[in-house]
Parts: structure tokens; sequence; C-alpha cells
């Protein structure tokens, strides 16, 4: 009997089912075949596949089920078999006694790969999304990007609140590496993330009480001490807060911000806005801020437990600036960096003003701050950096602007020593610098070229070669330690040698961006809250360390008409002289909504379950070469999320037809066909109406068999179905037809519902009462009624009357 | 051997052909097939008396089809409409043959819907008691409809779309029964054979493209296609091609005129038998377009049930597009070839097995129109006109 027959045979004449554990019913007569030269006992009839699959190979294929009948669309399972002069599919061919079958080997591992490179060039979907993935904080971006679009702004900045409680402060000093990777790139130009989250941080600066992406926890009666108000503190203190513990957060300047405050300057980032959003962290429950206080100076770790706090966070930034350690840096003129910021942002005097020549060392953020506040003072300002503009860390737009704001650029020159001119300095030497071979942090190294010195005239010079946090009071402390790089050793969950301390931010990874400092900070709060609940942190360790593993990303074919990006509208250059106003004038509500609607939203609810993904991923499919030719080259199809249960999103399809024999064979609904002619056809309803209009039972069971996320079920928003008990007439069709056993009969036929829940079994009196029952009103879910977060994704049925 | 031989097909009588065969034991009918070494006339060429025998072997008292395949799928070759307007009695008594053979309780003719005087000439015919039920069945039209899986599909009211095979329809065809599915021309040989121990020495072809007059001929199995050709008339005008076997055919250049026609000579030319037809493809047309018009058609009637058919000849158009729009890189050759043996090896049927054979022939007889293509990004004739702006690319993950 061949396996088509099978299917066609009453149940009793096919073949017996091999238990889920392997075994074969005894009296079964069996066979040996040979896998890979592995000897395999088989019954004579059934799929090679399933054969295989018992013997524990693990034979690609993404149409198989075994309640179906084989189709042999996908061709994945293709094996060579001893006597057949083509691959053939193992779901599809009976086993005989005998065979010898290669289901691994290089020619089939190509082959396959290449059929998969197909099925994901007509596969207009994505995985995951880089930009999420690449950001220090993992934000839900395409999610608050969908929010926005929809102009759901305060959900939108909720969203982002869950990981990044200072969206407006990120969206102007982010250096954006969500953006670098953004797949709306490779259609044309990247999405302004930033910038987007930006808005509705704004936006929501303006409500009196800012949102919160859940409510603050009821009050747990521990305390925390938080030091350093700078973004990583003051990113542990809010997630803390929510958790519902106390916070104190001490800082040794008068004002919140740390580094934010006191080392960006005023024109990138407006320090009125700041204190507006950082001020959300005190509108919270039991949190109070102490300015003026400075770990080592005024207290030690030793007097906050003494003073009753269960658990202190270190989020002390990186104050000192590195020294070049060349001749002559002493002298009068050469002025620290992060100490001239902070100066020029408190209002004191600078010795930087109209006229003088300013040098300043250095090829990242700081750099720049520094060079383009000593340009508004009015100076005539010089970077000088020892590799190429390439590899400079500030972001390139910095570096853009910088230049056309009138500031020069020197590339591969490394200064040698401090040029002394009446008894101050007079101007900085500098040596040619050519790239060598790179070096472990992969930049190419500077390599100096002999007699190739050079002197730069100026009054100032300001080396801002990076900085170091300022741990000289931890001889003082007890149980933590610093590295040699002067930074607080903590463990993966961020605790220090000394139960209860945690470091983060700046001082315990060294100067880094903001939006690492509050990944940090986020990543404290939540191991300070399993810390004050007592766990074991080496296992939280562990749960953070498999949280943050980069994931491998598939590059599909994505297909999208081309839509340029909205432009940030910027204050134009000739204002930027002498003047520390804000170059970032931020979106307008439409502009942020349609720049928001650009994105790809290549994002796909099914990730971790898809198999086309597992198999592109095994078969090492990162990149395809089938990308950006014409658009009929590529499908795009309409969404149908118009069916109650189960979504469909076409696109993803790959015809595999499971859902075409699940629901013709199995449920007896026959909903689904395959349509179109030659490389347009698609599975899909007749007519390609919506799934509501056919003989739809709302089973699931196409949604359960496919192997992509092309039909998924929805989650649902009923807890129990309505039932009209005056029209039914108890003839248990919905018993019958139920392929999950949800629905039970019993001599008075009760209606189970949806168990999901933990409610079962209506009784008969509920039964009764379940004619008043009003779907509308709202039902405790299991105690405790936290509001349900906004479905977002994928996106709902355009809803009446909406 | 001269092309044209004794039209055993076009103007042969069967008169007697199904009295005769009635008289016959079964075994002797048999045996007179074998000697006549019928092979399949639907392209592959496979022993006919082989596919009688499988189906007789099969056999288990339930019933057994027969599909007499007149459908011509190859819109460029109308042989068994031509066929049956001319001699529908021999392909019916054919048919009534063959169900005898097998034992066939039911026989069906399947047609193209357009096929309408082949349709009338059959209704004729069946007019005389042929001992067998015959019903007509129309077909849906297109390319996929003509293959032999995908036909019993259609007779099952199915979308026509290939089947894996095996299991072959010897063993379950038609409603998973035992099914003989034959070509009409196939068919059409019995009744010669049991007349009068005909050999099966000619075949219906259909000359196409630029010669004096174009037609469906029935020459000698193994004639030179410059035979063929001069009995169209010869070509009418400069050659730089003959295209043999159809939409899936590979493309020989003109010189090639020794090629004979035979299954297995075609196959070693890198082309087949397939819808017999030759098509004389004039001086100043460009291969490379030409390639891309025929996956173009390809990608269009493919069935869709297989990933190497449905994507495949999508992408080697779009392929041969850019590169005959001036977008062509000299890895593309690599890469076609590369996608040529994907489809041929993980194909489900014949269609997109037999596909790759465009590229392989186009790609070793006319390098000279890729090359001219790709390199000078110019077109070796001057026709070609750039249909395409993008080319595929490798995209690198961000």
């Amino acid at each position: 009997m061949s396996l088509l027959e099978r299917y066609t045979q009453p149940a009793e004449s096919q073949l017996p089912t091999v238990s889920h554990m392997g075994e074969i019913p005894s009296g079964q007569p069996t066979c040996t075949i040979w896998i890979d030269g592995k000897e395999v006992t088989a019954i004579p009839g059934e799929a090679i596949l399933r054969a295989a699959q018992r013997a524990g190979f693990d034979v690609p294929t993404l149409c198989d089920d075994e309640k179906l009948a084989p189709a042999a669309a996908c061709r994945m399972c293709l094996v060579e078999i001893e006597g057949y002069h083509r691959p053939m599919p193992s779901c599809h061919l009976p086993v005989e006694p005998g065979m010898k079958i290669t289901q691994a080997s290089d020619s089939l591992f190509k082959l396959r790969k290449q059929n998969l490179e197909y099925i994901l060039s007509d596969h207009n979907a994505y995985c995951m999304p880089p930009c999420q993935v690449a950001c220090p904080t993992h934000i839900d971006i395409p999610g608050y990007l969908q929010l926005m679009s929809n102009g759901q702004h305060v959900e939108a900045a909720r969203l982002v609140k869950e990981v990044l409680p200072f969206p407006y402060m990120l969206g102007l000093v982010c250096p954006k590496p969500c953006q670098e990777v953004c797949r709306r790139g490779l259609v044309e130009e990247e999405i302004a993330i930033c910038q987007c989250h930006g808005y509705t941080g704004e936006l929501v600066m303006e409500m009196e009480t800012a949102p919160t992406p859940f409510p603050q926890l009821p009050a747990t009666g521990r305390r925390v001490a938080v030091i350093g108000a700078g973004p990583a503190g003051m990113t542990a203190a809010y997630y803390t807060a929510l958790k519902g513990h106390a916070v104190t957060v001490f800082d040794m300047m008068e004002k919140q911000g740390g580094i934010a405050r006191y080392g960006i300057p005023e024109y990138r980032l407006p320090k009125v806005k700041l204190d507006k959003e950082l001020n959300s962290v005190w509108q919270l429950r039991d949190t109070e801020f102490k300015g003026g206080m400075m770990l080592g100076r005024d207290f030690l770790i030793d007097d906050l437990f003494t003073q009753g706090y269960d658990a202190i966070f270190l989020g002390l930034g990186a104050w000192r600036s590195n020294e070049l350690r060349i001749p002559g840096e002493d002298l009068p003129g050469v002025i620290e960096a992060i100490n001239y910021l902070r100066m020029n942002s408190e209002g004191n005097p600078v010795p930087v003003g109209k006229g003088q020549k300013v040098v300043v060392m250095g090829g990242g953020f700081t750099t720049f701050d520094c060079a383009r506040t000593s340009r508004r003072l009015g100076a005539d300002v010089t970077v000088v950096y020892r590799r190429s503009r390439k590899e400079m860390g500030a972001h390139y737009s910095e570096v853009d602007d910088a230049e056309h704001e009138g500031i020069r650029l020197e590339f591969f020159a490394s200064p040698v020593r401090i040029v002394e001119k009446n008894g101050r300095v007079g101007g900085v030497e500098f040596q040619r610098m050519a790239l060598g071979e790179p070096d472990a942090s992969g930049r190419r190294r500077p390599v100096p070229i002999e007699g190739s010195n050079f002197v730069i005239e100026c009054d100032t010079a300001i080396p801002a070669i990076g900085q170091v946090p300022n741990l000289d009071f931890f001889e003082r402390e007890q149980g933590v330690r610093k590295s040699k790089r002067e930074t607080i050793i903590t463990n993966g969950a961020l605790m220090t040698d000394r139960p209860g301390v945690f470091a983060g931010g700046d001082a315990q990874m060294g100067a880094r961006t903001v939006i690492e400092c509050v990944a940090q900070g986020k990543l404290a709060a939540k191991a300070i809250d399993r810390y004050l609940a007592g766990d074991d942190m080496a296992r939280v360790a562990e749960e953070i360390a498999e949280e943050e593993a980069v994931p491998e990303l598939i590059d599909i074919v994505p297909y999208k008409p081309e839509e340029p990006q909205v432009r940030m509208p910027m204050l134009p250059f000739k204002e930027r002289e002498m003047s520390f106003q804000v170059i970032e004038n931020g979106y307008d509500k439409a502009g942020a909504e349609k720049e928001a609607a650009r994105c790809l939203q290549c994002v796909c609810p099914d990730v971790g379950r898809c198999h086309l993904q597992r198999l592109s991923l095994e078969h090492g499919l990162t990149d395809n070469r089938f990308h950006r030719a014409e658009p009929v080259d590529y499908h795009d199809y309409e969404y149908d999320f118009s069916h109650d249960f189960i979504l469909r999103d076409l696109n993803k399809c790959i015809n595999c037809t499971q859902c075409v024999r699940i629901c013709r064979d199995v449920i007896g609904a026959n909903c689904y066909g395959l349509m179109g002619s030659g490389y347009d056809s698609i599975v899909t309803t007749p007519w390609n109406v919506s799934l509501s209009y056919t003989d739809c039972v709302s089973c699931g069971a196409c949604a359960e068999t496919c192997p992509t996320g092309a039909l998924m079920m929805r989650e649902r928003d009923l807890q129990t179905y309505e039932l009209d008990i005056v029209r039914c007439i108890y003839c248990g069709d919905c018993v019958e037809v139920c392929p999950h056993g949800a629905l039970g009969e019993t001599p008075n036929f009760e209606m189970s519902t949806y168990a999901r829940f933990g409610r079962t079994v209506l009784a008969k009196e509920e039964l009764a009462v379940a004619r008043t029952w009003k779907p509308s009103e709202e039902i405790p879910l299991d105690g405790h009624n936290a509001p349900r977060p906004p479905e977002i994704r994928p996106p709902g049925p355009p809803r009446w009357g909406a | 051997m001269p092309a044209s031989a004794a039209a055993r097909l076009l103007d042969g009588h069967a008169s007697g052909a199904l009295a005769r065969a009635r008289d016959l034991p079964i075994d002797e009918l048999l045996e007179l097939i074998e000697k006549s070494n019928l092979r399949g006339r639907g392209g592959a060429g496979f022993p006919f008396v082989e596919k009688v025998r499988a189906v007789r072997r099969n056999a288990d008292g339930e019933p057994i089809y027969l599909v007499a395949n007149a459908y011509d799928a190859d819109p460029g070759s109308p042989l068994a409409r031509t066929l049956l307007t001319r001699n529908a009695e021999t392909v019916l008594a054919g048919v009534a043959i063959a169900a005898r053979a097998i034992g066939a309780t039911q026989a069906y003719l399947y047609l193209h819907p357009e096929a309408v005087e082949a349709r009338a000439a059959a209704e004729r015919a069946l007019a005389q008691d042929l001992e067998v039920d015959i019903e007509i069945a129309l077909g849906p039209g297109g390319f996929m409809g003509g293959e032999e899986s995908a036909l019993l599909a259609v007779l099952e009211s199915r979308r026509a779309m290939a089947r894996q095979r095996p299991p072959y329809p010897a063993s379950q065809g038609l409603r998973m029964r035992p099914t003989l599915v034959a070509s009409a021309e196939t068919l059409a040989w019995l009744p010669p054979i049991v007349l009068e121990q005909a050999r099966a020495a000619t075949k219906l072809v259909s000359v196409t493209g630029s010669v004096v007059r174009p037609g469906v001929y029935e020459v000698a199995l193994g004639s030179q296609l410059g035979e063929i050709l001069a009995e169209a008339g010869g070509a009418s005008g400069k050659l730089k091609g003959i295209h043999v076997g159809g939409p899936t055919g590979g493309i020989l250049a003109a010189a090639r005129t020794d090629t004979r026609f035979d299954f297995d000579d075609l196959r070693v030319a890198g082309t087949h038998m397939g819808s017999a037809q030759v098509r004389a493809i004039p001086a100043g047309t460009c291969i490379v377009n030409e390639a891309a018009t025929l996956f173009a058609y390809l990608a269009k009637e493919s069935c869709a049930i297989c990933v190497p058919c449905r994507v495949g000849t999508k992408r080697v158009q779009a392929i041969l597009e850019s590169t005959y729009s001036g977008l062509g890189r000299d890895t593309d050759l690599a890469w076609l070839d590369e996608l040529g043996t994907h489809m041929e090896r993980f194909s489900l049927c014949g269609f997109g097995i037999t596909a790759p054979s465009i590229l392989r022939t186009t790609m070793r007889e006319f390098a000279d129109d890729y090359r001219i293509h790709i390199q000078e990004k110019r077109c070796p004739e001057r026709i070609c006109k750039p249909v395409r702006s993008r080319r595929y690319e490798t995209m690198v993950q961000p």
C-alpha cells in the first residue's frame, strides 16, 4: 500500500501508528534499511521520513505533518536512495526492505540551501528586527513605531518606557546603533528611530504626570540607595521604584542628570527639558533626590547600610579625563575636557572666547562636544584625530555637522608635545600617522611616520581622548574591587563582590554611550529586585546572559515601495554661531507619524517557532542573492486579519499546502486551496475572501500546522463564548468538530469553555446564568486585574466604527 | 532514412483492427506491441508495452482506467488534435485495443478545451461500437494540464497539479486505481501494429517558425533535423537556431541539422522529444532574449506545487532578463548553471526537470550571445530592449 493510498483506506486497514516513543507495536512486521550507513528498523510501507525521524535523523522538512497525506511540495526532505537516479522526497516514498539511503551529504545540503534561498526570496516578511537586537536596551522599536503611526503617541511612549525611561533625552543624544542596522536601509534609507521616540518623549512631558509602562507596584518596604543621578543611576532608580521599593538617589552635584547635564552641551540637550523628563522619576512614590552628596567624601557604602538601605547601586560615571602623557601637558592653557564642558554648562566662565585658537584632540563624542562648544564661544577650532574619519567614535552626523559649523578636521596626526610660548600653551606638535594592522577592537592601529612632525598654533589645547571613573576613594571601601582600567568589577548580574552592592554605567564599563548606561541601569534594577527577593544571583546572571545573547538574523528579501526619510528640522548652520540653541528642532505630529509609518515592521510573532527560520539558520542562510530586483519579482499581499481567531498573512506563505490538506482531510471544512497560476500561485481561500466567509470552524488546525507565521492563532480576547441557550438545539456538532477537545458532551450536555484562564466546565446553574452574561463585562484575570498590554502586533482588524 | 515515410498515422486506416485484436490472446497482443518497438509518443519515450504490463500486474479485479492524452499542452504543437481531426477512427480503435490489453473498464479521451474540431471528429468516431466506454474529458487549458499526473488530478476535479512519482499511474492513477495514461499518438499505433505487425517508426512533428510551410508532419524517427525542416519546405531565410521539444526543450545551433530526431539522440544533444515541436529560429534572434521568453512562459505555467519550479523558473527568467537588459555580470553564467542543476535535481515532475535544458543548450551553443550581452553590454543582434532597471543583488545582513 502506498502512502497516498493509506489516507483513502478505512482506519482499520491503515498502517499501525508507531508510538511517539518510537516503539513499534509487537507483531508488526518490520524490515531493515540503512540510513547514512546506520541500520534502521522500519515498517515496510511507512514513509522513509518517518523511519528516519524515529531513528534520530533530523531530516529537514517544511510540508510534512504525520496526520496528512504527503505533498512533496517543499522539496526539503529529498534524500538520495540507491537505485534512484535523482533525489527523492522521503515524506512520499514508502520504505522497502533493504533500502540504502543518504539523508545528509554535501550535495544535498547545497541543494536544500538553494531551495531555502528560493523560499525566502518569496517570503515577503521578516523574523526579527535588527534594530531591537542592536539597541542595548532592546526597545520594541517596530511596536512603538506602529503605535505612533496609528497616532497612539502616549501608548508608544509607554512601550518605550518599558526599557528606556527617558525617550526624549536619548532621542537627542543617542548614537543610534539601531539606525545603522535598520532594514529600511536596504530599501532606501533607514528610519529616524531615535527622533521618533524623541517626539513621543517630548509629547508626554506636557502631561501632568508622565505615563509609566506599568503601574507602580505596592510598597515592598525595602530601601535602595542609588549613587549618581546620571543616565544609569536614574534608570536604575526608575525601575527599582516601579517595583515598589523606596529609592534615594545621591549625587555629588547639586542637580540631577550627571554627565548628561554637565557633559553634554545645551545645544544638543536643553537642560530645562532634561529636568522635565528626569522628574518623571520623582513623580513615583517613595523616591527622593539628595544632591551635593559625594560617595567617598561625604559618606561611604557602610554608612548607607547602617542607615538601613537594603541594596546600593553605584552609577558613579566617568568624570576623569585621560591624560595625553606628553611633555607640556601641565602648561596653563591645556584644559580638561569634562571640566570644561561642566564649567560651561553651569554658566561659569571658561578660558575660551572669540578669536581664540583651540585645538581639540580625539575623535569621540566628548571631542566634538568640546569643539562645537568652543566654536559656539567664537573660537577658531581644529579637531585632530590620529586615525581617519571612518574610525571616529562620534556619530558621523556629528562629525559632518561640526565641519559645516566651521570646525577644521585634521586626520592621521598624533600629539607628541605641547609647545610653550610665554609660559603657556602656544601650540601642539603633531606627528603624522599611517594606518597599520587592525588591533583587538578591529580598528586599524595608527603607526607614526618618522620626520613628519608639524605644529598647530593655538591658545588652548583640549585633550579629549576618553574618560575613566574616579575611584580613588575605593581604598577606604570594603568588599568592592576595581579593575586596572579603573572600573568597578561586577558579575553578570552587575553585583560587586559585596552582596547588595551593584554597579553599572560608565563606572562599570568605562566611558560609553548614554544608551549603554541606560541599558545597564535597567538590568541593575532587575538584578536588585531579584536580590531583594532573595534569588540566587548566579542564576540571575545566567538569565541576563541568556536574554542578552545576540540572536542570528536571517536576511530575507524585502519588497516595499520606496519612501524617503522625513527630514528632521535642524537649526540652520548660520544661526548656530555664538548660540547654544538646541539644533534639533524635533518632528511635528504629522512628520513623526509619517516617519514611524515607514517602518517595515520587520518582526514576526512566530519567531522561535517558525520552521523556515530554524532551517534557514541551520543551513547558514544569512544572506540571500535575490534582493532588490523589480517589484514583479516579489509578492506583496494584503493581510487578512478579519477573522476572530486566525490571522492570515499571505506574504509569509510558502505554499507547503499543509493547511489545505488539514482543513480538507482532517477537519473537513475545506477552506483553503492553491489559487492563481504559476509563480503567482498562493494558498488562500476561494476568491481570496476573508476566512470568515468560508466554512471555517475556527478550530485553528491550520494555524497549528503552518510551518511559518502565515497562519497564526490570534490572541483570544474572550474567555468564554456566549451561548444562546434558547437557540442551541443540542446537536453536538460543535463538540464533534472541535479538534482540541475543548467541548465535551455529557448526559446533560454541558459546555466546557476555553480552559486557558483556569475555568473549565460550566455547571448547569452557571449555564443558566450564562443566558444573561454579557461578554462586555470585565472579568478579573487570575485574581489580579492588571490592565492588558495594548494589542499592537500583529495589527488588529479594522474595528467597527473606528 | 528519408524524412517522409509512409504516413501510417495521419492517413492510415483502422478497419478490422479491433476485431483482429479481439481474436488475439492478450499475450500475443502484448508480444506484437513489444515487437513494434512502440515508445511513448508523449515525449518521454517510455516503452509502451512495459506500461501495459505494469498496469496488468497491478490489476486486482477492481476498476482499471485508461486515459488517452490528446491534450496538446504545447500550443505550438497541435499533434493530437491534427491526428484526431484527420484520423479519429484510428485513435479510438487504438484506445479500444489498449483498453482490451489492460482490461480497462472505463476510458477517457482527454482533450484541450479549445480543440473543437478534434472533439467533433472524436464524437463522430465514438458512434461506432468500440466495446469500451470512452468518455471525452476536457482539460483546463494551459501547459500543465497535459502532464500525466496533473491530468489525473483534473479528472478527479482538482487543480491541474503534478504529483510525485512513484507511485506511477500504472499502480495508482485515477482514483488511486491502476491507470494507463498514454498519448493519443501512441495509442494510434495499435491498429497498424495489430493489423500489419507494423514497426512504430514514424513520429508526428510540428514544424514551426521560420519555414516555408509550417505544419504537422509525420516523419521517420531518426530523421535529421535538416530533413524535417526540408519536409516543411525548408527554412524561409537564414536560421540561427533550431528549438526542439517545445517550451521546456533546448535550442540547438542552426548548423546542427544533422542531429537525429529520436528520443535518445535528442537527449544526447541536450534536449528532448517533448512536444515534438521543431521550431526554426531565424537569424537576427537574440538567444538570451529567447531563453528569457521561454522561462517567462514557464514561470507563468508552473503548477506551483514544488519550489524549484515555481520560484526557480521566475528567478531564472529575471536573471536572463537582466542579462539582456545590460545588467549581466560574469558570475551570472555559473549562477544560472547552479540554478539549473538545482531545478533538474529537485523538481517534482518533468516540467522542472527538463526546463534547464534551455539554459544548458543555449549557454553551450550560443555562448557568444551571452558573452556580448554581459561583457559588451549590448545585444548581439541589436534587438533587445531593456525591460529591467534592477537586477538581483546579494544583500549582506546589516
